[in-house]
């Protein structure tokens, strides 16, 4: 590493006076486009979500693209900051801080995205009162936040030997006391000692240990958003890895392009140095091959294959209508020259880095959009057989409120950076004395800590009562004929048998219709003549499924000759198929209303382990506060 | 209005479980008949009676709406053979739901499978799967499955995620985007998931196979007024489906005879929808002897 500046506190601190002109312009600007996103997004709950461009077949829109973007930028944070620190490069330190922050930022903004998308957000706190562990939005709900509690976490345990610096540098300058009070409380009590580095360099290699798997969960679950629905384009095995690489792809080029701006803005050039670029940029390289390589991987298997929705959802895609001219746009100036410019050593340059970059990240949002709407444009049953052609773009409303979820991620990072150093004082430091960190990060040690995952709970539904028998009456339109129905054995057969009477006489030669009442109509059995004692036969329909009871009510209807025409008798007789009824419990399966055990027990573990973590990292707070009041 | 409204057997109002039969209708045996007026329905004491009493507005319980009618398992087949495209049966369903211009609860696709093929229409309510996808994704349950069958929407739960929309494959879901104007015959009901209305904004809705038709035994809407007796309804557990004209049919023989199907079989979804090929069929399906082709149905209009 190239030897940097010994005066690094100065200089660090520098970045927190007061702002100059641009400066201030740039905040204004930033709360105006958030102050015009609030606007919109008021209208939008005023109105409903008919104010976007969203309707019955494109049901998700930038709102969605958002948030996966943003998730997927947040990736920043955990790579540079966690696999470098787990790895112990040392290059990593004046990085750290901006990476973090930006997980934590994107983590917000991503979040609020979802929100914003939301029929009814009134009623979020339904997800925890009736969630369901089989939907993957619960996954999502569980994991972001996991992850959002332990970046947060992580930024601020990183953060605390910066904070004894703050509070001095800040009374010296005479800043506003409640500052100062801020940076103290914040601080724990740490100072330079042995103990307290021990302590905090436990928690700190906790926290990077654990971020990583989190980390690679959370985009793994917002994948399967898509991943686990039936739609082309979506049901897809390799989406798990490909938005997990394509979110630490976008998230290192988000960090290069914060770094640049921040070098610019706040002078850092002789910390952050093209040496730290040019690291980036190789692993920036090497992503984005990555990236290339599994888009490959998805389309061209699609492509190959050839089914028919596939087909349909390709050529829109990348064909010649559609999105193909923006795909292959995306695939040009997203991956073709970014990869070029950073291809060879020699020409990698800061600004071709900086290019590539910012190209990568606004190739990454259209990535997302040309995940989320085209799928939603091919369906299976096409919209065209019903002369419906689904169409999207953003509306007004969207647009304003999309880019007020930048400004207001932009703003979080500008104000975070106006109070806290935006480049951590104490790892700079001692990557210009060369020093290194004595205590090495020791395993993390579960704690007795458990969270408990509230899980939603079915009530058992008990069955109702049983079914009224079916008592049979007969109606005789003509007193003098009489039908009466029985059920009797002839000739090892179960039989139906009607016997017509004449004024007490078997009536001969008449014309019986059997029927079975069904729920809707009458299901005829067959019809008979009536032999010389009036009697006539239909086989009875044992096989037939008839309720839980097996008993359905029968009819028969003499309908020839004239004279005894129209006399009826209905009767119930059990002895039918009676159908096993549904047991009031619904199965554990993936669409009931009880989870399947192995997907609670999974979560459940899952989270023990990582909350243990979060308590352990806590823990080692504790004693480290406890530490300086002792002594 | 008379179809909608209750029997007042006070059986309905006590969970709607114990009105297992549905009350059996008396139709008219065999051939058309004029459509019955007088409904037979049964008593705690297991009497039949005429119900034609003035029926109230009784709004079931949620635990009766989430159990389903016990022992039944709603069905429902389309003959694509006699289906010919005019939309009845969705302007009817359009009408009795009270369902806004900008969507329909059931679709009616001109479908062609090749460019050799013969072209055919392809009515498309809600499958009412088996194994419903929409169902597995739903964040709060707002959207179940009951045990006759039926998929419903609580619309008073429901988040409007769209999750359920999105993981539908026969885009069969559809959004209250905006605010809602309900018909004041829709508020005067009152809200019940049986029946969907009066609509909330911000929430996905769907066909519901007439619920609440179904348990007091009347075909839903879009089979009642289908013209061409294209469209069946009855219940797997009595293996019987009846038409518009009151014909009532075995299923299975039905479906045997007809070489029916199932839309997309191969997305597991198990659907509760059966299809009748667009065609006649007189040869023999396989492992059967001769010719099994019976007077099924007589096909008017075929596929245009």
């Amino acid at each position: 590493m190239t030897a940097m500046p010994l005066q690094v506190e100065p200089d660090l601190l520098a970045t927190l006076e007061p702002l100059g002109r641009p400066g201030r312009r740039w905040i204004a600007l930033l709360l105006a486009v958030c102050a015009a996103a609030l606007i919109a997004w008021v209208y939008q709950l005023r109105f409903g979500l008919e104010v976007t461009a969203m309707r019955n077949y494109v049901s998700w829109g930038v709102y969605m693209t958002n948030f996966v973007f943003f998730i997927g930028i947040s990736h920043a944070g955990t790579l540079i900051s966690a696999i470098l620190r787990v790895t112990d490069a040392g290059w990593r330190r004046p990085i750290t801080r901006m990476a973090e922050a930006i997980t934590v930022f994107a983590l917000l903004v991503g979040a609020s995205m979802v929100m914003i998308d939301m029929g009814r957000p009134d009623r979020l706190f339904n997800v925890i009162i009736h969630g369901r562990m089989q939907s993957p939005i619960l996954w999502d709900l569980v994991s972001v936040t996991t992850y959002l509690t332990g970046s947060f976490l992580y930024l601020y345990v990183a953060m605390i030997p910066d904070m004894p610096i703050l509070a001095k540098a800040a009374r010296a300058r005479g800043r506003s006391p409640r500052l100062v009070r801020l940076y103290e409380i914040l601080s724990l009590g740490y100072r330079e000692s042995p103990e307290h580095r021990r302590r905090l360099g436990r928690a700190l290699g906790a926290m990077a240990v654990i971020i990583i798997p989190v980390a690679i969960s959370v985009h793994t679950v917002v994948s399967w958003v898509f991943g686990m629905t039936l739609r082309p384009g979506w049901h897809s095995t390799i989406f798990g890895p490909y938005f997990v690489i394509g979110a630490i792809f976008s998230g290192t080029a988000a960090i290069i392009t914060a770094m640049a701006l921040f070098r610019r803005g706040y002078h850092l050039e002789a910390y952050l140095l093209p040496d730290h670029f040019r690291k980036l940029a190789k692993l920036l390289l090497a992503l984005s091959l990555l990236y290339g390589y599994f888009t490959l991987s998805e389309y061209l298997t699609t492509w190959y294959g050839g089914m028919e929705t596939d087909r349909r959802l390709l050529e829109l895609l990348a064909g010649q209508t559609g999105f193909g001219a923006s795909f292959w746009l995306w695939a040009l100036f997203g991956l073709g020259v970014p990869i070029a410019l950073l291809l060879f050593p020699g020409r990698r340059s800061l600004t071709s880095i900086v290019t590539a970059s910012v190209l990568i990240n606004i190739g990454m949002w259209w990535k997302r959009y040309l995940i989320v709407v085209p799928t939603l444009e091919t369906p299976f049953i096409s919209p065209g057989a019903a002369d419906i052609t689904p169409s999207y773009f953003p509306s007004l409303v969207e647009i304003t409120i999309t880019a007020g979820a930048f400004a207001a991620f932009l703003l979080l990072f500008t104000l975070f950076s106006r109070i806290f150093p935006i480049l951590s004082i104490w790892e700079t430091e001692e990557d210009a004395l060369e020093a290194h960190a004595t205590a090495a990060p020791t395993a993390p040690v579960p704690e007795s800590r458990i969270l408990p995952a509230s899980l939603a709970v079915i009530v058992a539904i008990g069955l109702g009562a049983l079914l009224p028998l079916a008592s049979a009456r007969a109606q005789t339109s003509k007193p003098a004929v009489t039908v009466g129905l029985k059920r009797t054995m002839e000739d090892k057969q179960e039989m139906l048998v009607a016997t017509v009477m004449a004024d007490g006489k078997p009536v001969t030669g008449a014309t019986v219709l059997f029927s079975v009442q069904r729920s809707f109509g009458t299901l005829m059995l067959g019809e008979d003549q009536t032999l010389d004692d009036g009697t006539a036969a239909v086989a009875f329909p044992a096989g037939m499924p008839s309720g839980v009871k097996g008993d359905p009510m029968f009819r028969a209807v003499v309908r020839a000759p004239d004279a005894v025409a129209g006399t009826e008798v209905t009767m119930t007789f059990p002895g039918a198929m009676a159908v096993r009824p549904w047991t009031a419990e619904a199965p554990a399966a993936l669409w009931s209303s009880r989870p399947p055990l192995a997907i609670v027990a999974t979560i459940v573990t899952l989270l023990l382990i990582v909350w243990s973590t979060y308590g352990f990292v806590v823990a080692q707070l504790v004693e480290l506060s406890h530490l300086t009041r002792k002594g | 209005m008379q179809r909608r409204q209750f029997l007042k057997t006070g059986l309905v109002a006590a969970g709607g479980a114990a009105l297992g039969t549905g009350a059996a209708e008396a139709l008219p045996i065999a051939d058309a008949g004029p459509a019955p007026t007088a409904t037979l329905a049964l008593t705690p004491d297991g009497d039949l009676v005429v119900a034609s009493a003035p029926r109230g507005k009784t709004i079931p319980t949620s635990e009766a709406v989430r159990r389903g009618v016990p022992g039944r398992r709603w069905v429902m087949v389309i003959d694509l053979a006699a289906c010919d495209g005019c939309g009845k049966c969705s302007q009817a369903c359009t009408k009795s739901h009270f369902i806004p211009a900008d969507r329909e609860y059931l679709r009616v696709f001109k479908m062609q499978d090749s460019s050799e093929t013969s072209p055919y229409w392809f009515p498309r309510p809600c499958f009412h799967c088996d194994n419903p996808p929409c169902t597995r994704v739903c964040p709060v349950g707002a959207t179940f499955k009951r045990q006759d069958g039926i998929v419903l929407i609580d619309n008073e739960r429901c988040i409007g995620c769209r999750f359920c929309m999105a993981a539908c494959p026969y885009s069969v879901r559809v959004f209250n985007w905006g605010r809602p104007s309900n018909a004041p015959e829709a508020e005067a009901r009152g809200y019940s998931p049986e029946w969907g209305y009066p609509r909330r904004v911000g929430t996905a809705e769907k066909c519901d196979f007439c619920a609440d038709m179904a348990k007091d035994g009347h075909l839903p809407h879009c089979v009642a007024k289908c013209p061409m007796e294209a469209m069946w309804f009855g219940d797997e557990n009595e293996d019987a489906v009846t038409s518009s004209k009151g014909t009532t049919m075995r299923l299975s023989k039905l479906l045997r005879d007809r070489a029916g199907f199932r839309f997309m079989e191969e997305l597991g979804t198990k659907p509760r929808v059966y299809y009748l090929p667009p065609d006649k069929r007189h040869s023999a399906a396989p492992g059967e002897p001769g010719a099994v082709h019976a007077e099924t149905t007589q096909h008017e209009g075929g596929p245009r």
